[in-house]
């Protein structure tokens, strides 16, 4: 009972992010230097060293993958084949694991003030304050380091399988869009979105329904972290079962 | 509810870094340029800003045919299919856009093919062998031709069974070849006997014994007519005779020669004969006449006498 109160909560605070995020109420001054904060913490800083590590493992995979397809004579699959997997699955599964870590599980309830811990109503202008900002913020970092970091992987594929040469670069661009269909761009699109808003919302719907409650943490992973993963996981399945089943 | 009065105070919030607003605001933007870019980068990848003209292929089956795989011309692709639909007639229309730039490969008498293979995807070519011919009009409709590996299998199957029976009953024990294998054994066989190639050609070693006999006969004949036609040593043999008469017989004809060549005088000296007595036949015809003349004109003188006196007659007839 107490999960699926738990549950509700989280959704309930969904709904009203998301309807304060089309809000034009919400857009403040205030609430917009919170948003470019949030913004700068949770993007300017950690874009170049997610770039990096991303393009370097993504370069180990790219030549695994190009190595695998030559001695099995199907080179002419191994782009189509990077790019599906890396640019379109990896690469925003591991933003997202990313901005969570960096900035999403770091929310400290502590930081609001009493009255919003404690109420059970949540206080729609704390949250206008606070949890808004912290949505756009973490969905515009999920985004823009799925875009970075896809479009270094895009360009390391085509210098891995071409070389630095611009002959290849018809083929190469035929092969990214038959990979980019309409309806797979828009699904990319929406399941980094997804991805933001879940990396923003279940952990601080977590930790503020553990302050309300009053709930004694009984171990230190941060509340919300299993509920995360899991949202994540259901997120990227079910992006999955749409488009190859 | 308020905190409790004994509770720490909480620390000031960290001052935020300069130019906050302005990294932010940096950030928005290229992040929006990027993906406006990407976007547009995409839309060009799958020919939206592309000038095209349709082509319908007609298949029986369009299964492996899926949109957006490439129409390939000599390996590069000059198309895409945009949509697959099922005709009236029951077959499958598969539509694919060609760009403009490329269409330029494709002639009325192009040839378009569906191959479908055990391993990858489906592929649809293009073959223009007449580059000269007239280009193909926007939405015309073509037959496309089939290659499907897959399909071809069962046939293939049959064709093998068909073969394995043949091997079968060639290679049975009671088969002609393992039957002419078996004579070619045991010729082998013979040819390794004492009598070796002339017992296999031969059929037995009995026969070949049999022929070297008549070998040896027809030897030992040989011999003897060598002897016989050519002598033995020290004495004349019938050649030796033969070429003995040879030479009386040369002698014989160089006098006949010379007779013959006395006749041709005589026969010459008989023809002189003969051309004098021709002349002479020619003279007796004169005196002939001659005499003949003078006869006539004896008789004529004769006559003349008798109708004179006292030879005269009367020759007078009276009619009673």
């Amino acid at each position: 009972m107490r999960t699926l109160s738990s549950w509700w909560h989280m959704l309930h605070l969904v709904g009203i992010a998301l309807v304060m995020g089309f809000s034009r109420s919400t857009y403040r001054q205030a609430n917009r230097n919170a948003t470019y904060r949030y913004i700068y913490t949770g993007t300017w800083q950690i874009l170049p060293w997610f770039t990096l590590l991303a393009a370097l493992l993504s370069l180990v995979l790219i030549r695994i993958v190009i190595v695998t397809a030559l001695s099995y004579g199907l080179s002419r699959y191994a782009l189509e084949m990077m790019v599906r997997v890396l640019v379109l699955e990896l690469i925003p599964l591991s933003a997202a694991l990313f901005v969570a870590l960096r900035a999403g599980l770091a929310f400290n309830s502590a930081q609001l003030p009493a009255t919003a811990q404690t109420a059970a109503v949540p206080d729609i202008m704390q949250l206008q304050q606070d949890l808004v900002p912290r949505v756009i913020a973490s969905a515009f970092s999920v985004m823009s380091l799925a875009t970075v970091s896809g479009l270094i992987v895009l360009l390391l594929a085509y210098i891995n399988v071409y070389g630095i040469t611009p002959w290849g670069l018809l083929d190469y661009t035929r092969t990214v869009g038959r990979v980019f269909e309409p309806a797979v761009t828009l699904g990319f699109a929406l399941k980094t979105l997804l991805f933001g808003l879940a990396v923003a919302v279940v952990p601080t719907a977590a930790i503020l329904e553990n302050a309300r409650c009053n709930v004694t943490l009984s171990s230190t992973l941060q509340p919300g972290a299993t509920r995360l993963l899991f949202v994540l996981v259901l997120i990227e399945v079910g992006a999955l079962a749409v488009k190859y089943i | 509810m308020a905190s409790a009065p004994d509770s720490p105070v909480p620390p000031a919030p960290p001052q935020p870094p300069a130019n906050v607003e302005f990294k932010a605001l940096l950030l928005l933007i290229l992040m929006a340029a990027l993906v406006c870019g990407f976007v547009l980068y995409v839309m060009y990848a799958r020919g939206v800003f592309e000038s095209t003209q349709r082509l319908v292929l007609v298949a029986d089956d369009s299964e492996g045919v899926l949109v957006g795989m490439d129409l390939t011309f000599s390996g590069f692709p000059i198309g895409r299919v945009q949509r697959i639909d099922l005709g009236p007639d029951g077959k499958a229309r598969i539509l694919i856009d060609v760009p403009s730039k490329d269409a330029n490969w494709l002639r009325t008498s192009s040839i378009f093919t569906l191959e479908r293979g055990l391993v990858g995807d489906t592929r649809i070519r293009a073959f223009s062998g007449v580059l000269d011919d007239p280009l193909l009009p926007p939405d015309s409709v073509r037959t496309v031709l089939r290659g499907d590996t897959a399909a071809e299998i069962p046939r293939l199957v049959a064709t093998a069974r068909e073969l394995l029976e043949n091997l079968q009953t060639i290679t049975a024990a009671d088969s002609s070849l393992n039957t002419s294998l078996a004579n070619v054994q045991a010729m082998t066989g013979r040819l390794t006997g004492p009598y070796g190639v002339l017992g296999g050609a031969l059929g037995s070693d009995e026969n070949a014994r049999k022929l070297l006999a008549t070998l040896d006969r027809v030897n030992a004949l040989l011999a003897k007519t060598d002897q016989r036609v050519f002598g033995q040593p020290g004495q004349r043999g019938v050649m030796d005779d033969a070429q003995a008469a040879i030479v009386q017989l040369n002698a014989v004809l160089a006098d006949a020669r010379t007779s013959l060549t006395k006749v041709d005088a005589v026969l010459a000296e008989a023809q002189a004969v003969g051309s004098n007595v021709r002349v002479a036949s020619n003279d007796l015809g004169t005196l002939r006449a001659e005499v003949e003349v003078s006869l006539r004109k004896v008789t004529q003188l004769v006559d003349e006498i008798n109708r004179k006196w006292p030879f005269a007659r009367n020759t007078e007839l009276k009619l009673p």
